[in-house]
């Protein structure tokens, strides 16, 4: 039975807790109110500073001229497509090294790890990183947004020691019921790993969906992804004060689009967030050993 | 188990469908290149523009087009260049300085000098405009040229000091000519209202430094002219000096850390002012003058409540060494060729396509103020632009670029000042007059050192602690937390201490 805790050092921790809670979300929130209603008024009272947290004029002006925008929704295609099937393909692939490299008997296994770590610390940098992709054919396609960032050192680490810390007395039993190890993963040690899973999927979602890098050095503009799009347009202003030789070009965009591209572009992971946390606290409770 | 593997053969064959490579050009048909651009947020591109459309219809070609964002744009020229993997065959927006320079002596950029049989367009204009020294100027170390770069036959005003015309006219001053006139207004604004910054700057001070240095006998920091960050030219002499540690400098100084002392300059001048924040600064009041471009006053304009409120841009000021605007040359960026196209069947092809494309007679027209008939009509020798040009809000200029891409920087390449002109209001290319009638105010980007990559090297190692050391000290004698009076010579021993005088030696040993 829950008892409640009503002493007075209790209260004022509950006051602290609560208001820590409460400004930590406004700290989180707000900005992202902030923008939504700069993307919702209209230059002349941005300019003049009457936006706070509503929208001054309710203009749409800034999201009607972005989806105007020449490729804007080729390049929202784009990135969603990199994140369901990078985040597919990285998981498929994280799992099926994460699982072996659980078991401490396999041969190898302390060279593997050694590997992973190293490769973890030190990458190869990116002219090197070009040509390999390049040497193996990937640039100018697709797959060169998906293959080479299949597996993340971190996430596979976090992985591995999931599956350890799952009780051996479960396998051993799936074993002596006859199952292979090849049922085993699919069947009993990935319903049993649905929070890890779903906090290394959304490492990766996030991953791909805010990958523009590498976006621009692989591949071509008709599979440039949107973060592309919106770097593009939020640094549009930026360059003007870069050039020696600036042009009479040097129109700046307004608050309003740049609010409007930022929050098209990332409302979908966002609400991503809410969905996976059940999954968390779920995964944590599922699986235990019966009698 | 095996439903699962199945989802994930099929997934894999369907990404492989995406797996095509860049397409292999063909023999036969239209002549088939890929053609890098600079892509500006403000300015999208479309392939669907009419100039593109008509160019491209006058040289037969199909054009891969590949828009890269202008942030990222040195990045990803700089990998295709040095990997020549996945490059184009074509880039646009290209000049032979700073890494490029290494690059081209190294052969990954096509010495277009040994094909000029094969640029008889950009040859013509060059002529045509009496250009050649210009053009001279940009050979490289071996006496070769690199890329064709865009022609100006004079260069424009476009930009300079902005100011709030209707507070002159209530407070009975007259246009200002020389700092000491803008110190006066910018008193008299900040007596009336005390809580303003009356000169702010856009974009950082590079903006500021890069239009008002000039008048002061020099041109230093991240936008100095030249590149060196720390020296400017002599035009009387002929060569370099170490500008940072000059007397000019310090009296440039002297007159902008007035400035921020008495409250006339934004103390946010440091930090990169955006472009939205900049404007609500001169819309608002906050701030009543600038440096700044032409085509920017409509928009701060049309966002002011303010009665009355008119901007105007005005002719250079004239400071110690005169009256001078940010240096320019009569050549801009251009068009490169990665070696990799020069090993192509039909180079030569690509080479002609590209000329005609942009430095033909009829397509530098075309490049700028479109069709006749369908954007402009001649009565005589005047151009007249269509109603709805003549109406758009936006203004001639700007309507043109968006809805026809014309007037964009990467792709005109011939900028006839007077062809120009007859896109801005009456007031523009009056102010462009007054500027051209006071003579020398733009003067000449000082000539590139041809170094070799050693003396490239050596140069890149000197300028790094400078240009940071420069910075630090500069801002530090603005904003007064280092006196001019006391701490010069301080600053003075420092810089010679990181070798600003071998430095400026090496410049000059290798004009």
């Amino acid at each position: 039975m829950k008892v409640k805790d009503t002493s007075t050092s209790s209260k004022i921790m509950n006051v602290i807790i609560y208001t820590v809670m409460v400004l930590s979300l406004l700290a989180c929130l707000l900005p992202f109110v902030y923008m939504l209603a700069l993307s919702l008024s209209t230059p002349q009272a941005i300019i003049q500073r009457k936006v706070s947290f509503w929208p001054v004029g309710w203009d749409t002006q800034a999201y009607r001229q972005i989806f105007t925008y020449p490729n804007f929704f080729r390049a929202y295609g784009n990135t969603l497509f990199y994140t369901i099937f990078g985040t597919f393909i990285a998981l498929v692939m994280t799992i099926l090294f994460a699982y072996p490299l659980s078991k401490t008997c396999l041969r190898g296994h302390k060279a593997l790890t050694k590997m992973v770590v190293i490769s973890m610390y030190f990458a190869g940098g990116m002219i090197p990183n070009y040509l390999l992709v390049s040497a193996l054919n990937l640039t100018g396609t697709r797959l060169a947004m998906l293959i080479p960032f299949a597996i993340n050192q971190f996430n596979l680490i976090i992985l591995v020691n999931f599956f350890k810390a799952l009780p051996i007395e479960i396998e051993e039993a799936a074993l002596i019921d006859g199952l292979g190890y090849f049922r085993i993963l699919p069947r009993i040690i990935l319903p049993l790993s649905t929070a890890a899973i779903a906090t290394i999927g959304l490492y990766y979602a996030v991953f791909f969906w805010n990958d523009w890098f590498n976006g621009l050095i692989y591949l071509n503009t008709r599979q440039y992804p949107v973060m592309l799009f919106l770097r593009n347009i939020v640094n549009g202003t930026m360059v003007l004060g870069n050039s020696s030789s600036a042009s009479t070009d040097t129109a700046s965009l307004s608050i309003s689009v740049k609010s409007a591209v930022i929050i098209t572009s990332t409302l979908p992971i966002i609400i991503l967030y809410p969905f996976l946390q059940k999954y968390f606290v779920k995964g944590l409770t599922v699986g235990s050993i019966k009698g | 188990m095996k439903k699962a593997l199945v989802i994930v053969l099929v997934a894999l064959m369907a990404f492989s469908a995406f797996a095509s490579p860049v397409a292999e050009v063909k023999e036969e048909g239209p002549l088939k290149f890929s053609m890098y651009y600079s892509d500006n947020a403000t300015l999208p591109f479309k392939e669907s523009w009419l100039a593109v459309q008509e160019a491209t219809k006058s040289v037969n070609a199909e054009i891969q087009w590949e828009i890269i964002p202008i942030a990222d744009y040195s990045t990803k020229v700089s990998l295709a260049l040095n990997t020549q993997t996945n490059a184009p065959d074509v880039i646009l927006y290209q000049t032979t300085t700073g890494e490029n320079a290494s690059l081209a002596l190294n052969g990954a950029i096509v010495p277009i000098s040994d094909y000029s049989e094969w640029t008889p367009c950009w040859n013509a204009m060059v002529e045509k405009y009496g250009m050649e020294d210009d053009v001279e100027l940009l050979k490289l170390q071996d006496g070769k040229r690199y890329y064709l770069p865009s022609l100006t036959d004079v260069p424009f005003y476009d930009g300079g000091l902005i100011l709030r015309e209707d507070f002159l006219k209530a407070e009975g001053f007259d246009a200002p000519k020389t700092f000491d006139d803008l110190y006066a207004i910018l008193k008299a604004y900040k007596a009336k209202h005390p809580e303003s910054y009356p000169l702010t700057v856009l974009a950082g001070p590079r903006v500021l430094y890069r239009m008002t240095m000039p008048s002061f006998g020099l041109s230093i920091g991240k936008n100095g002219s030249g590149g060196s960050r720390v020296l400017s030219w002599n035009y009387d002499e002929m060569k370099y000096f170490p500008a940072a540690i000059s007397e000019e400098f310090k009296a440039y100084l002297a007159f902008f850390g007035k400035l921020y002392a008495e409250g006339l300059l934004d103390p946010e001048m440091a930090e990169p002012i955006d472009g939205s924040i900049w404007s609500r600064k001169m819309a608002t009041g906050a701030a009543i003058a600038t440096w700044a471009y032409y085509d920017q006053i409509g928009g701060v304009t049309a966002a002011s409540t303010i009665e009355g409120f008119k901007l105007q841009m005005y002719p250079a000021l004239a400071g110690p060494a005169g009256a001078h605007h940010q240096q320019k040359n009569r050549t801009g960026s251009g068009i490169m060729f990665p070696a990799a196209t020069a090993k192509r069947a039909d180079f030569e092809q690509i080479v002609r396509a590209v000329d005609k494309m942009f430095f033909s007679e009829e397509n530098s027209k075309l490049w700028c103020i479109g069709v006749e008939g369908t954007t402009y009509t001649m009565d005589g020798d005047k151009i007249v632009y269509a109603d709805n040009i003549k109406k758009a809000a936006e203004g001639i200029y700007k309507y043109m670029q968006l809805e026809y891409g014309c007037g964009s920087d990467v792709t005109q390449m011939v900028w006839v000042n007077a062809r120009e002109m007859t896109k801005y209001d009456e007031n523009y290319a009056q102010i462009n007059k007054a500027v051209e009638a006071m003579g020398n105010v733009i003067q000449y980007i000082p000539p590139t050192p041809k170094f070799d990559d050693m003396e490239a090297e050596e140069a890149a190692m000197l300028m790094t602690p400078l240009a940071d050391k420069l910075e630090v000290w500069c801002n530090a004698f603005l904003t007064g937390k280092k006196s001019l009076d006391k701490d010069w010579n301080a600053y003075v021993a420092e810089m010679k201490g990181l070798q600003i005088e071998k430095y400026c030696d090496l410049y000059n040993t290798n004009l």
